[in-house]
């Protein structure tokens, strides 16, 4: 398939609009909230495929549709609100989901989830122990993919956790308890191996065969827990290979805030993925070239696509479409290839208001249409 | 053998301080009332630590934004920056910004010491930072060399020391995890035995204990065997036991035997086994068990599962043959 250089593509969720977080609750919508759906409605028409839905939401009703029909708005929201940025690859801005952790574990049998765990200040999150051999209830994300590729007029893109960062996102005890003797660091990394693979084979696998079966043909898997200790990338690895293995797709990885450096070379034994999806535009200030790094895929010899981090999504700011040029043109400079680049945010932008997501995703394609046509050189 | 147990760092927050906090930062309650969660379970800690009968009292320590947040925040020459990554956890710390030589500001960490430890300070539990895993951690602009700062954040935690010491307490743990995960070498090294020499002379009679965690001890062995201070903490997840150098050690030898990376709780006569094995390698003139780096890696009902180990351990080592006081 041809395309143009330096397609846009999405990589994470979006903030849920006040409407949908109401209508979930079945709380009629107050001014900020009816105005915010209107403005949307009227510049992408979003709601035109859920007439009685979105009536009866703005008349008070919500709760007769139900919460889901409101996540179905939601959806179709977040589809066109990238489409209409210019997104070649779209999703539903992760619309019915609120972490990428719980939901996936409770598809599962074995876990049992212990408490929170403090992050920082007062952020936490909800932590799981498994307990018993990882087993699948059954294969989830399939109906939000069905929804989305029903009504997606861009090419639908699903992303999905990845074997290793749910491990290390939970407690191990299963298969710690297996391990004989005192369980010190060897121990663990045994016990981890197993429960990584477990996960994938398991879990993950099933998953994205029925995704499959569903017609779904891209999928990013996420693994932000990758950069936590670079000294277990090769079971990064192994989990994505187990998960992946003969499944006919187009497999991505998306790590974020690591040093990207600390998991190279292991992390190009993937053998299934064929774009890094990676943030960079977070590490690209203060005089720091965030792009350098790109420099290891070359020494290496990898030459795989990359879904290039062009905005950062902690920050307000919102980049300039030279600034993203600019970013694409080194990126290309050190990979040696701009024909393998994608543009993306660093990540998921639900930490930034909508309107802040919009123009990030503007700048976005608009900074890729200016580094293309420098380029002038049409895409494989 | 003589052993002493103790909690190493904060502890966790429970459900209900969790929902409190959220609630405050979300506006759905006032800062009276999560205060009052904050004191109730602040007295809920302290009194668990009573009832297992460990040595010194801390109280949880859970009002604590970070480790050096209550120092970043009063001292001088310090800013808050950004969130940046515990070592290989999923927790963060806002990394201090130093942008000029820092001062201290006197009452820094005793107006925010844990009510618990505050109201009886002869058992209370003092956790600091401690010198270098402070030096080494922070974004430091002020201009200094890292060994300069080591030094002058020794002799200002030292002040901090006297402070506190002059104030009855008698229990001093220093968080010290870059220690083993990057173990300083020659003037770097130096000015961290320098560093623990004041620390130490500050104190008084009281125990002043290292705590090195999150990675293996065996490469700082040789550091850590000349830090002047009470006892050495290592964390027996991470560290080879059975690799620990014979050496015989007249200070004594702290043991993180509970491993807050996993729910799962450890035996405790393969605790005691390992406990009586490095006693006898080391014979150490104090033994003190805690755990292997801050239980607030743990949600509140395995961190308190895990705690009673400290007791079970320490009524089994003095069961057994030679006994323990």
């Amino acid at each position: 398939m041809s395309r143009a250089l330096f397609p846009a593509q999405e990589i994470g969720s979006l903030m849920k609009p006040r409407w949908q977080i109401l209508g979930q609750h079945a709380t009629p919508l107050d001014a900020t909230a009816r105005a915010e759906f209107d403005a949307e409605n009227a510049r992408t028409h979003f709601a035109d495929a859920l007439p009685s839905a979105s009536e009866a939401l703005l008349a008070g009703r919500a709760r007769e549709v139900g919460a889901e029909a409101v996540r179905d708005l939601g959806a179709l929201f977040a589809l066109r609100f990238l489409e209409t940025a210019g997104l070649e690859r779209v999703y539903d801005g992760e619309a019915r989901r609120i972490e990428m952790y719980e939901y996936p574990i409770r598809q599962m049998r074995g876990f049992q989830f212990q408490g929170h765990v403090r992050s920082f200040d007062n952020k936490y999150y909800l932590k799981a122990a498994v307990t018993d051999e990882v087993r699948l209830e059954h294969p989830y994300h399939v109906e939000e993919f069905d929804f989305v590729r029903r009504h997606a007029r861009g090419e639908p893109k699903l992303p999905i956790t990845g074997p290793y960062t749910l491990a290390d996102w939970s407690y191990n005890e299963h298969y710690l308890a297996r391990q004989p003797g005192w369980k010190g660091r060897r121990a663990r990394r045994a016990a981890q191996r197993e429960f990584v693979v477990d996960l994938a084979r398991r879990a993950i696998r099933p998953t994205l065969a029925a995704l499959i079966d569903h017609g779904c043909r891209v999928i990013q898997i996420d693994e932000p827990a990758a950069g936590t200790h670079p000294d277990e990338a090769d079971l990064v690895v192994e989990g994505f290979n187990a998960a992946t293995e003969g499944l006919p797709a187009e497999f991505s990885m998306h790590i974020c805030y690591s040093e990207y450096r600390d998991l190279l070379p292991t992390l190009l034994e993937a053998k299934r993925c064929s774009q890094w999806a990676w943030e960079f535009a977070n590490r690209d200030r203060d005089g720091r070239d965030g792009y350098e790094v790109l420099k290891a895929l070359r020494e290496y010899g990898d030459t795989r696509e990359v879904g290039l981090g062009v905005v950062d999504v902690h920050r307000d700011e919102v980049e300039s479409p030279e600034l993203v040029a600019d970013r694409i043109r080194r990126a290309a400079g050190y990979l040696g290839d701009p024909t393998r680049i994608w543009v993306n945010p660093d990540c998921g932008l639900r930490t930034r208001s909508l309107e802040i997501s919009r123009r990030k995703l503007e700048a976005t394609v608009a900074g890729a249409a200016l580094a293309r046509a420098e380029f002038e050189r049409p895409r494989r | 053998m003589i052993v002493r147990t103790g909690l190493t760092g904060p502890f966790p927050r429970p459900e209900a301080l969790v929902a409190a906090t959220r609630d405050l930062d979300r506006g759905r309650a006032t800062p009276e009332s999560v205060e009052e969660v904050f004191a109730a379970t602040e007295g809920e800690v302290a009194a668990l630590e009573e009832r297992l009968g460990l040595d010194w009292i801390t109280g949880g320590y859970l009002r604590w934004a970070d480790l050096f947040r209550p120092i970043a925040e009063t001292w001088e020459g310090f800013t808050v920056g950004p969130l940046t990554r515990w070592f290989e956890t999923n927790t963060f710390y806002r990394q201090p910004i130093l942008h000029a030589p820092p001062e201290r500001a006197a009452g820094a960490i005793l107006g925010r010491l844990p009510p618990a430890a505050r109201a009886h300070p002869a058992r209370g539990g003092v956790h600091l930072p401690g010198p270098y895993t402070f030096a080494g951690l922070l974004d430091n602009r002020s201009g200094e060399t890292t060994e300069a700062l080591v030094h002058r954040l020794g002799r200002l935690l030292s002040e901090e020391v006297r402070e506190l010491a002059a104030n009855g307490f008698a229990t001093f743990e220093l968080s010290e995890p870059l220690l083993v995960d990057r173990p300083p070498e020659g003037a770097l090294a130096e000015s961290v035995v320098a560093a623990y020499r004041a620390i130490h002379a500050a104190s008084g009679t009281a125990t002043t204990i290292v705590w090195t965690y999150g990675d293996s001890a065996l490469p700082a062995f040789p550091l850590l065997d000349r830090l002047p201070v009470t006892a050495v903490g290592v964390d027996l997840a991470e560290t080879d036991w059975e690799s620990i150098p014979a050496a015989p050690d007249r200070r004594g030898l702290g043991l993180g035997i509970l491993d807050p990376r996993t729910t799962l709780v450890e035996e405790p006569a393969e605790v005691t086994r390992i406990v009586r094995a490095l006693y006898e390698r080391r014979r150490p003139s104090l033994v003190i068990l805690g755990p292997g780096g801050p239980l607030d890696l743990l949600p509140w009902e395995p961190a308190t599962r895990k705690l009673h180990l400290l007791a079970a351990a320490r009524q089994a080592l003095a069961d057994g043959a030679g006994g323990a006081r």
